[in-house]
């Protein structure tokens, strides 16, 4: 040991008492400190203490610096402090070359006690300081938890409103938005124009469903901008259907006006991905009251009037109509209804004669279809056989008409020599179906009504279809013994030179010609016509029946330019 | 935050592995309890807060080496409750650039971690499961701090026992390891079965009442961690004779420690 007071020997003293306090406090830093940091910054302290420990009197604040610092160096834990003082009591003063020092010892004392306070004090300050930080933590992030939550369930809220590629509401949010204006109540009217783009299909085939889809983003932010500059509440309400709403329209036309608009902003060429696509697009319209409608029907009428408008080739608006919508429903239900009103044999024939106009002689019957349904009503012929056509249905319910009237025929009392035919029509699908010919032989045989007995009536249209079938067909009922007559004669074709080629037996002139004749007599173009169809008839060898008759006067007239056959009212 | 991904809300009734090793570490940032349940673990194990203060040391220790290699950037999964000697101090103490992502899944440790680094522009905190190394490395700010074409060190410091095997934490580091450049590193520390057996069963006891229970595994499931990666000197080893800083600091039982430590340089 050195004499004290010797300032190399001391600072070696302090040295190796900073190393030795070090060790005894190392393990309990959290300062990320290296050993020489921490010894070095022990050993600052110690110099510290040195000056104090010989100073005149004790300056208390350098000591609680001291205790402050040891926090600063986060030697906060109690046992820390605790060998702190045990090594400060014990090893300082020897280390100093101070031992025995009575008055060093004493000063020593004080020093430990202030530190010891200061350290104590500081760490109970920061202990609060962090109780709050990591209270204020807890606050924040139980706010912002509360922040994302509320921010996903409005995500999830615009998600499950919007369509995801374009960002317009969808489906669900128009048909709520809709429902609540029609719920509304009021005096007020409200439209919607569905839109739909009749070219779609072919660009997403050809140019792939990104194109497809960018093509969408872009027309759903040129219809957005309309919207946005009008007020119109626009949605994509499915894959390439758009639909605008609009409050407060004052009629039909405010609504025509918004579709003209939106078709030419549709109709601007397109640019993407460096290609020109020109759309075309139709457009439904529903304008209504809002009392007398609701949001369901609304869009379902826009719906069909989109229909309509596309059915009529596109790139135009049509405007809902009740009644079209009407009949249209009707005409659904009929076609709807037919095959069990066929399968419950509910149609059934109502014969009109065919009279000599020479003689007043009956020469035939043409057999007509009449139906009445139970719910529908009694439905016109001219109705239902249409549909029948479209459906296909007109093959069964052709051969069933047939064969009734060729059993009803040959069951019906006659005695003349020269019994009376029936004429029945024939349509096109039927001719074109495989096994006509034996199908019509079976039913003659069957029914054992004499072939000819038999006329069948065909349309022009079946008449100039040239397919070898068709021909094959007739030329093989011709055989048979079997009628031919053209009906509706004279309104189709104006080439008449498939009557060569057929083994027609006669023209059924139609009715139009026979009613143009009021008043008769006047010598009128249509005279002249029926004139010259009838001696073509009879050029041809043909027989020539008017359709239609309604007054006696008319009989007179086409007795007079010879026509051979009359069927109407006129003649019962 | 990727939409669709909603932390549970924040419980600070329940327990929390964060705070209540803050408070083993003498740090503040805790609650009651907390305290409590920490009590209760010294009560079953009297040196647990020795162990989790000679963990932190190693963590200390391991960056500062990981530094002295070069490695510039640190991905720390369970980073905790900052304060006490965080990676960022002493990675960017020594070198500025360093870049550093801490990820927690305690939202009152990434909250209070997040405050701490307002501007830092090195150094983040994302709220996240170490679970889902996916959902991380897809996080834009993460790709914005971390460059995953360059070496960065995963450090998984007392966190892989706090993952079931059911979770099968094998997996999520093998994932990790699969998005690091060769030259990277793998920093682990896990508390290791075969010492004090009773007093760790009492332990994992106290901490399955928190929000993240522990588990323990032997040396053999810790050394398969470093699968893929060449482990160096000494290898794998008690936390506190890991590099000691000195030689006073080499216990004589080192196994006291509790974890098994480890520093790994992918191949
Ligand atoms: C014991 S602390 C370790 C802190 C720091 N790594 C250290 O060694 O000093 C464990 C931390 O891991 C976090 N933790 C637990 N499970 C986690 C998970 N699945 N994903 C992310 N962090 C998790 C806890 O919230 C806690 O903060």
């Amino acid at each position: 040991m050195t004499a004290p007071g010797d300032p190399a020997s001391e600072r070696d003293g302090a040295a190796e008492f900073a190393s030795e306090w070090a060790a005894q406090v190392f393990g309990l830093t959290l300062v990320p400190m290296t050993w020489r940091e921490m010894v070095d910054f022990l050993h600052g302290l110690t110099v510290r203490l040195a000056a104090m420990l010989l100073a005149p009197g004790l300056e208390a604040a350098a000591a609680a610096q001291v205790g402050v610092d040891l926090v600063a160096a986060k030697l906060i834990a109690p046992e820390a402090l605790a060998r702190t003082v045990t090594v400060l009591g014990g090893q300082l003063l020897p280390a100093l070359g101070l031992a025995g020092d009575d008055t060093a010892s004493a000063r020593l004392e004080q020093i430990i006690e202030t530190l010891s306070v200061a350290h104590c004090r500081v760490v109970r300050d920061l202990a609060m300081d962090e109780q709050e930080i990591v209270l204020r933590s807890a606050m924040r992030a139980r706010r912002e938890a509360e922040d994302r939550l509320r921010a996903e369930q409005a995500r999830a809220r615009h998600a499950a409103l919007h369509d995801p590629l374009t960002g317009l509401p969808n489906r669900g949010m128009f048909a709520d938005h809709l429902d609540r204006v029609f719920a509304g109540g009021g005096t007020g009217r409200a439209a919607v124009c569905l839109l739909d783009l009749d070219n779609f299909r072919p660009i997403n085939d050809s140019l792939g469903p990104a194109v497809g889809d960018r093509l969408l983003v872009e027309l759903a932010r040129r219809l957005g901008a309309l919207a946005a500059e009008r007020g119109w509440f626009l949605s994509r309400v499915d894959g390439q259907e758009f639909a605008v709403l609009l409050e407060q329209t004052g009629c039909p036309e405010d609504a025509a006006k918004v579709a003209d608009k939106v078709l030419s902003a549709v109709g601007e060429p397109f640019h993407v991905d460096g290609q020109e696509l020109t759309v075309r697009a139709s457009i439904g319209i529903f304008e209504s009251p809002i009392a007398v409608s609701t949001g369901t029907e609304a869009l379902r009428s826009a719906r069909t009037a989109l229909h309509w408008a596309q059915h009529d080739g596109g790139g135009r608006w049509m405007l809902f109509d009740r009644e079209r919508s009407a009949a249209q429903v009707r005409r659904y239900r009929i076609g709807a209804a037919m095959p069990g009103a066929l399968a419950r044999g509910e149609f059934r024939l109502e014969y009109q004669p065919l009279v000599h106009l020479a003689t007043g002689r009956i020469a035939g019957h043409e057999a007509l279809a009449r139906w009445t349904d139970p719910e529908l009503g009694t439905v016109p012929p001219d109705t239902f056989i249409p549909l029948a056509e479209d459906t296909g249905l007109i093959v069964a319910l052709g051969k069933r008409l047939l064969t009734q009237a060729c059993i009803e025929t040959a069951d019906r009392p006659h005695r003349t020599r020269q019994p009376p035919f029936v004429s029945v029509n024939l349509a096109a699908q039927q001719i074109r179906q495989p096994g006509i010919v034996a199908d019509i032989a079976a039913v003659l045989d069957s029914s054992g009504l004499p072939p000819d007995r038999l006329q069948l009536e065909i349309t022009e249209s079946v008449a100039v279809d040239e397919s070898p079938h068709a021909t094959r067909s007739l030329q093989a009922l011709v055989a048979l013994g079997v009628r031919l007559a053209i009906d509706d004669f004279g309104t189709g074709h104006a080439n008449h030179a498939y009557l060569h080629r057929l083994p027609v037996h006669g023209l059924k002139l139609d009715a139009s010609f026979i009613r143009a004749l009021n008043p008769p007599g006047t010598g009128s173009k249509v005279e002249a016509i029926l004139a010259n169809l009838i001696s073509l008839g009879h050029t041809l060898g043909l027989t020539v029946t008017a359709e239609g008759v309604e007054s006696p006067a008319q009989v007179d007239l086409l007795r007079t330019l010879g026509c051979d056959l009359g069927q109407g009212w006129a003649l019962g | 935050m990727e939409p669709g991904w909603v932390p549970e809300s924040v419980d600070v009734d329940r327990p929390s592995l964060a705070r209540i090793y803050d408070y083993m570490l003498g740090g503040f940032h805790n609650f009651a309890v907390d305290r409590e349940l920490a009590r209760a673990a010294i009560a079953a194990m009297p040196d647990a807060a020795v162990q989790a203060q000679a963990n932190r040391a190693f963590l200390h220790r391991a960056v500062r080496f990981l530094v002295d290699r070069g490695v510039r950037q640190f991905l720390d999964l369970g980073s905790g409750i900052p304060t006490l000697g965080n990676v960022h101090e002493i990675a960017q103490g020594i070198e500025p650039q360093s870049r550093v992502v801490y990820v927690d899944i305690d939202p009152v440790a990434v909250s209070h971690s997040q405050q701490i680094l307002a501007g830092n522009e090195r150094a983040i905190t994302i709220h996240a499961d170490m679970r889902q190394p996916e959902r991380i490395f897809a996080d834009e700010q993460v790709r914005r701090v971390l460059d995953l074409d360059e070496p960065f060190a995963v450090l998984a410091v007392a966190v892989l026992h706090a993952i079931s095997d059911a979770d099968n934490p094998h997996r999520s580091i093998a994932a990790y390891r699969e998005a690091q450049v060769a030259g990277s590193y793998l920093v682990v520390a896990h508390g290791a079965e075969g010492v004090r057996d009773e007093e760790s069963k009492r332990l994992l006891e106290i901490a399955a009442r928190t929000t993240t229970p522990l588990t323990r595994r032997t040396p053999e499931d810790i050394a398969r961690f470093f699968d893929g990666y060449e482990l160096v000197p000494p290898g794998l080893v008690w936390a506190s004779l890991w590099h000691p800083d000195a030689p006073s600091q080499v216990p004589d039982r080192g196994e006291d420690s509790g974890n098994l430590v480890g520093v790994g340089r992918k191949l």
